[in-house]
This record gives structure tokens, sequence and C-alpha cells, in this order.
């Protein structure tokens, strides 16, 4: 049984850019621009994330809009609960 | 959608059009690449297998697979098999004649890969007539097979003149077999550009496509990567044409262009047998004139916001002229129909 956590939905990638993560969902196609610099790798949702965790050297004022964001992705399918 | 950020320049392409082979088994006359015969110097199987590491490396999301008839070579499924082995996306476009069980019995083993079965016509004498007899049978076949698997599979039509009617019941066709309807825009290159007057839609057909695409959530369209929703379709077009900057192309022999309708040696942008892919997207002076690329001539137009110029392929093989605003708009259809009504009531 996989971990649960938040993750990448299956039919979604991201990967690093200058301006911060683009994300691919091939089931629009669509695509996802993030201004997030080098706050979050990559590959930091391709393993289960708990609700609240960051990745390393996250500050503590960085952390609400960090939410916010990964709620908004949550919300447009790019994350997912499982 | 916002621009600004593919303006800064991606690190490599979102997605791209790797055309293996340009053996095909059929000689559809709208064919953008005038499939057939062979290339004579096609990527042997080790040369494409470090493409695919190659594509890994650069973080390309996805491959769309195109030919000629990708299944006709022989490697195909282990060029497949590597792009999944790196979680690269797949998208296959075939002919639909050489699906058989046992090939969809192993795709069916993957999640990555989705499947276009190009159809070009509800009923058989119009589909047959562009291409060949017997195919529109073959693909309906090919169709009910990966309809019955979890492949995401979709009937992919180039809107002709003598398919415009018929769109709407290919759509009831796809349904009705349980998949899903891409429409693609035809345009001049290849043989399809031999038969480009008698296979071009007329403006009142494209127009009338318009409106019913609008209407239809459901249905792809091949050529508007950005406008897939029936909310951007409204913009009448394309609102960003990703060549060069989010996606390209790699013909059969491993040279690069921006998009699978530039592949003649004046858009040559590398190629892969000299220097690396990410070295070609990078470095290639063709990628960048298109990543500059700017249609001054359609900024005046009051839908220049929605459709930037539309296809630079279609203004070059139409007008010779990348930088001369795409002369089949659907703007432009607009103005045609009412000018050819002025002349009439003159």
């Amino acid at each position: 049984m996989a971990a649960a956590g938040i993750k990448l939905h299956p039919s979604c990638r991201a990967r690093q850019e200058g301006f911060g993560l683009l994300f691919y969902d091939c089931k629009g196609p669509r695509l996802l621009f993030a201004a997030t610099g080098t706050l979050i790798p990559a590959d930091y949702f391709a393993t289960p994330r708990a609700r609240g965790e960051f990745p390393d050297g996250i500050t503590d004022s960085q952390k609400p809009a960090l939410q916010k964001f990964v709620n908004q992705l949550l919300d447009k399918g790019f994350l997912h609960e499982q | 959608m916002s621009n600004k950020y593919v303006e800064m320049g991606m690190r490599s392409p979102v997605n791209l059009t790797w055309e293996v082979t340009q053996a095909c088994n059929l000689r559809c006359s709208h064919c953008l690449s005038s499939s057939g015969d062979p290339a004579k110097n096609e990527l042997s199987t080790a040369e494409a297998l470090d493409l695919v590491e190659q594509l890994h490396t650069a973080g390309v999301f996805q491959v769309n697979f195109g030919g000629g008839e990708p299944f006709i070579r022989p490697d195909f499924e282990q060029i497949l098999a590597a792009c999944h082995g790196h979680g690269i996306m797949t998208c296959i476009s075939t002919n639909g004649t050489l699906i058989t069980p046992e090939l969809v019995a192993r795709l069916g083993s993957n999640r990555l890969v989705a499947i276009q079965v190009s159809l070009d016509g509800a009923v058989r004498e119009t589909c047959d007539a562009v291409r060949g007899k017997g195919v529109f049978d073959d693909a309906i076949r090919a169709v009910k097979l990966l309809a019955a698997t979890k492949i995401p599979t979709s009937i992919n039509t180039v809107l002709t003149t003598h398919n415009a009617d018929e769109i709407p019941a290919m759509y009831d066709l796809a349904k009705s077999l349980g998949v899903s309807l891409r429409v693609s825009r035809f345009r001049p290159s290849g043989r399809g550009a031999d038969n480009w007057e008698s296979l071009r839609p007329t403006p009142t057909q494209l127009l009338a496509f318009s409106d019913w695409l609008a209407k239809s959530g459901d249905v792809r369209t091949g050529d508007s990567f950005f406008s897939l929703t029936s909310q951007e379709r409204q913009g009448l077009g394309l609102n960003l044409c990703g060549a060069a900057k989010l996606t390209c192309c790699v013909n059969p022999d491993g040279h690069m262009y921006p998009c699978a309708f530039l592949q003649s040696d004046h858009f040559e942008a590398g190629d892969l047998r000299v220097n690396s892919f990410q070295e070609i997207w990078d470095g290639s002076a063709i990628y960048e004139s298109f990543r500059n690329l700017r249609i001054h001539s359609c900024e005046e137009c009051t839908r220049f916001d929605q459709c930037h110029g539309g296809c630079p392929a279609v203004a070059y093989h139409l007008k010779n002229d990348i930088n001369g605003g795409d002369p089949e708009c659907l703007e432009r259809c607009v103005t045609s129909i009412a000018e050819s009504r002025l002349q009439e009531a003159a």
C-alpha cells in the first residue's frame, strides 16, 4: 500500500525552470507556471508529503504562502492526496 | 495563459514531435510529411535510445510520436519502453492498420501511453478517399481494440473541405466507440501542399467549425496547444505558437525543426548526429528567431491578443513569409466572406 500524503498526480510532471517550477498535466494538456524560484525542488512531490510539511530551509514567514500554493496545486489537480 | 514565463525561455521543450520513421503503408493525400518510403538515413536503434536519454536529461515531459507510421519501425516498442522507463509520457499518432490485439495488450500494461488513430471521415467513402481503400474499416477496428483498454484513445481528424460537414457525426462516432475526438488543422505541407486547393476547407466551413468547436468542450484540437478549452477557443485560433518555445520536432534522420510543419532545410535547427539535443535547443539560430518572432502586421487586429498572428507554418507555406501573419486565420475568414457578399451584392 502506498504511503499516505500529498503527491504529484500521476498524469502530471514538474521540472525546475529559471522562474521556479513548471508543472505539466498531460490530460489537458495544461501547464502551470509557479514563480517559486528554488524554494521547492522539482522532485519534492515525487514522494508523499504530509500537510504542513515543507522543504528544508523554508522559514516560518515563507510557510503561509507556500501552504497556499500547495493548496492551489491540490485544487487544480496537479497534486493529489492519497 | 501567461506568456511572460515562456518569453523568459524554457530550459527544454514541454513536449516534442518525433517522427520516428518516414515509412508508411499508406499514401494519404494530406500527409504533412509526404510519408511512404523510409528516409535514407533514419536514426538507428542505438541513436534513438540515446536521444531518449537526452530527452530525459533535458526534462522533456512528453514525446508525441508520429511519422510515417511509427509501428512500422521494428524497434518502436523498445523506444517507447525507454521513454516510459524514464517517466516520459508518450502519445502515438497511428493510422491504425498495424494495431493488433497482441500489440494492444502489450501497450495496455503501461499508463504513460496515449494513442491517436487517424480517421478522416464519419463514413467509409469520405475517409478512404483521402487515406486509401479499406483504411476506414481498419481504423475503426483499431479504435475498438484500444477502446476496450485503459489506454487514452482518440480519433484524430484533419479538417478538410470533404469532411467539414461530417465533424459532428465524427464526434458522435467517437463517442459511440468510447473514445474522444481530436481535430487538426489541415496545413499545406508535404503532400498537403500538393493537394491544398482540393482539400482546404472554405472560409465558411472554417467558421462553422469554429462555432461548433466552441460548443464542444471535450473535443481537442491539434494545433492549439493553449486553446484547448471551449472558453479559450472564443479567441478564434491559437493564442500562442509554441514552436521553438514549448515544442519542437525531430525528424526520422535526427534533424531538428521548430515544428512538424516546418521540416525544410530553411528551418533546420540542428543535426543530432552533430550536436546534442540540449545544444541545439539552447543554441540554434533558427529557434532563437522563432522565440523572437513578432507578427507586427497583425498587431492592429482586434484579435491580436488572442492569436498573436496565428500559425507561422501556414504563413510560410502560403506566402513564403513567417512574418506575414496566418493567411488562413479565422479573422481573415470573416473578412473574406464579408468581401464576397459585398461583391455579390454589387
